[in-house]
Formats: C-alpha cells, sequence, structure tokens
C-alpha cells in the first residue's frame, strides 16, 4: 500500500517557498544579462572611410555606423543619419533621392533637408577628415555646416 | 500591552484586538503599498545601472534602455506600473482611514506621518516622471520651477534645491536624480518603519 501523502497546511507552505526559491533561481540568468550589457557603453566618435570616392557616386554608407558620405564638386561630407525628430535610423533611397524615416514617415530631400513629416531640423553634418592615403577619418562628435567640404 | 511598545517586539505582538482580523477591514491597502515600495526599490537599483541622469542622457539612456539592454524594458515597466499601483494605494488607503475614521485619537500622529508619506510619495512619483527626460517631462519640470518660483525670497532657490536647472526639451538633473534615487526613498522608508511601528503601538491591526 502506498503511503499517504499527509499534506500539512506547513508542508504546503514549505512548499510554496521551494517555488519561491526556484521562481528567483530563474530571474539570475536574465539577471547577469542586463547587468553585463555593454550595449549603452560610450563608442568612439571615430568612423573610418577606407573606400575610394568617386565624384559620380551618391551617399556611400560606412561600415557598421550611422554616417555616409559623399563627394560632390566642392569636396566631401559626412552625414548621421539619424532622424533629427525621435532618433530612428534614416535610409537613403537612391531612386527617389531621399533620406526616409522609416519610425513616423519624415522625408529629407537628398542633401538631409527635411521635406515633410515631423522632423524640423536638417540631418546633421559632420567633420571630415583627409589622410595623406585617401581615407576619411569622421568624427560624429563635431557638427559643422551643410556647406562645409574637405 | 507592553511589549507593542518595544520596537523591535512589535512585528508579532503576543495579542491583537479581535475587531482588527477582519481583512475587510482596511483592505490591506497599507501592505500593497509597501509591497510596490519594495518593488520599486529593487528595481529601481537595477535601473541605475543603466540610466544616465542628465539634460542631453538622460532621454537616450531611457530609449537604449527600454530597446537594446535584454529585459531592460521589463525591468523599466516593472518600476513604471509598480510606481502607478503605489499611487493608487496610497490614495486609496488614506481613502480608507478616513471612511473608518481611523484618523482619530489615539491615531492622530500616525495619520500626520501618513500624510507627509503621501506628499513624498507624489513627489516620487514627480520626479521619475522627469528623469524620463522627454519633452514633456521638461514642459513638467518648467511648470514646477514657474510655480515655485512664486514664493517669495526663497521660491527660486527652493527650485533649484529640488529640480536643479531643466531645459525646457528635458528635465532630467542630477539633482532630480539624487533627489528620487537616494534622498526621497531614504526618507520615505524610515518614515514608513516609524508609520508601521506606530499601529502597533496605537494598537492596531493584525500581523500579515
Amino acid at each position: 500500500m502506498p503511503k499517504q501523502l499527509k499534506l500539512t497546511r506547513r508542508a504546503v507552505l514549505r512548499l510554496a517557498w521551494v517555488g519561491v526559491i526556484a521562481a528567483s533561481a530563474l530571474t539570475i540568468e536574465p539577471l547577469a544579462q542586463y547587468l553585463t550589457s555593454k550595449e549603452d557603453r560610450l563608442q568612439s566618435s571615430l568612423v573610418a572611410y577606407n573606400k575610394p570616392l568617386d565624384m559620380n557616386t551618391d551617399w556611400q554608407n560606412t561600415a557598421k555606423a550611422r554616417v555616409w558620405v559623399k563627394r560632390d564638386p566642392t569636396g566631401v561630407t559626412a552625414l548621421v543619419a539619424t532622424c533629427t525628430h525621435l532618433g530612428c535610423e534614416v535610409h537613403y533611397n537612391v531612386e527617389k533621392k531621399q533620406w526616409l524615416c522609416p519610425c513616423h514617415g519624415s522625408i529629407y530631400d537628398q542633401e538631409g533637408r527635411p521635406v515633410s513629416g515631423p522632423a524640423l531640423r536638417a540631418l546633421p553634418r559632420v567633420a571630415v577628415e583627409l589622410k595623406p592615403d585617401g581615407s576619411l577619418i569622421i568624427d560624429t562628435s563635431k557638427q559643422v555646416g551643410m556647406d562645409t567640404r574637405v | 500591552m507592553k511589549d507593542h511598545k518595544n520596537f523591535v517586539n512589535h512585528i508579532r505582538p503576543r495579542f491583537v484586538h479581535s475587531t482588527a482580523l477582519s481583512v475587510l477591514y482596511t483592505f490591506c491597502l497599507g501592505g500593497l503599498s509597501f509591497l510596490a515600495f519594495v518593488i520599486l526599490g529593487v528595481t529601481g537599483l537595477l535601473l541605475m545601472f543603466h540610466y544616465q541622469p542628465g539634460n542631453s542622457t538622460g532621454f537616450s539612456s531611457i530609449l537604449t534602455l527600454a530597446s537594446v539592454i535584454p529585459y531592460g524594458g521589463v525591468i523599466r515597466n516593472l518600476h513604471y506600473w509598480a510606481g502607478q499601483l503605489m499611487v493608487v494605494t496610497v490614495n486609496l488607503h488614506m481613502i480608507r482611514v478616513v471612511l473608518t475614521h481611523s484618523y482619530k485619537p489615539p491615531k492622530q500622529l500616525n495619520w500626520l506621518v501618513g500624510v507627509a508619506l503621501l506628499i513624498l510619495i507624489l513627489f516620487l512619483d514627480f520626479t521619475g516622471y522627469l528623469l524620463i527626460g522627454s519633452q514633456e517631462s521638461g514642459a513638467a519640470a518648467t511648470v514646477a520651477v514657474n510655480i515655485l518660483g512664486l514664493i517669495p525670497v526663497f521660491g527660486t532657490g527652493l527650485a533649484q534645491a529640488l529640480f536643479g536647472e531643466p531645459s525646457t526639451l528635458s528635465g532630467s538633473t542630477l539633482v532630480v536624480y539624487v533627489w528620487h534615487c537616494f534622498a526621497l526613498p531614504m526618507i520615505a522608508l524610515f518614515l514608513q518603519l516609524y508609520h508601521f511601528w506606530r499601529i502597533r503601538r496605537d494598537g492596531g491591526v493584525r500581523p500579515l
């Protein structure tokens, strides 16, 4: 005959404690992920662009950053593709020659000036330094005027 | 009744009034408020690991926290909703105390402590709203600073001490951060501990 399970109130409450401890143990791994996340660490404001930049090409994206570069008859300029409305990453549409924001539909013209949508300010231009070997170093912490060229 | 007056022995007193044994008398609203306060303390401590106060950094660090950091959104929402819950339960607790006439002697001092706690909780709620650092926070901070500025002589200084110098676009300043994360919770915690002991001392309700 199987042993009769005696569930007193005290035994059930003790089981509840086991449940509480087990549930707490489940939070350890998420907590460790949260506490060790380095997603918000400070990143260098410098971005490099090594490929050759032709006069005739449109905006070119630098790898791994929201920085785009372009060479026009007056020189080289760099643009940060972060929407001036709420900070989403905007994308350059080559056919329309416009910057489009996927979040709230802001549209900027080829030079990053706002055309329609909630954004009111132009996409920021940042300082570019031309290295002797032809590569570019872009400093995203230094904003420059729209007509500045290197 | 003697052991009720001892600060150490009040959690599990030897006897309580039989009239105080009904849950439907208090609805445990004070206890629920304290539970929310504990959740707020734990989640708030966790948020401090990723939040960066400041007019220019507050809002962006919240965005990063809620969208990029693993489980950041969960912790932020727990903190947010526990804060909302606490304001609701604290107000219901006040209403219950009024309806059952529990503010009358011998509990009149504890009522005043409760009123002070209500003001503290509302100010904690408001500073938390400023720390989001959105444009709405900036507008709220501007309104608060301007209202305090109307107080003659020391109004401007008081606004400076409570809010620092928030921009109109963001209410998140280091001053607000320190009030919200350390000063106000500490004052509230010690007032609450006194509040709970005082219940027992005044012959209050049953232990949980």
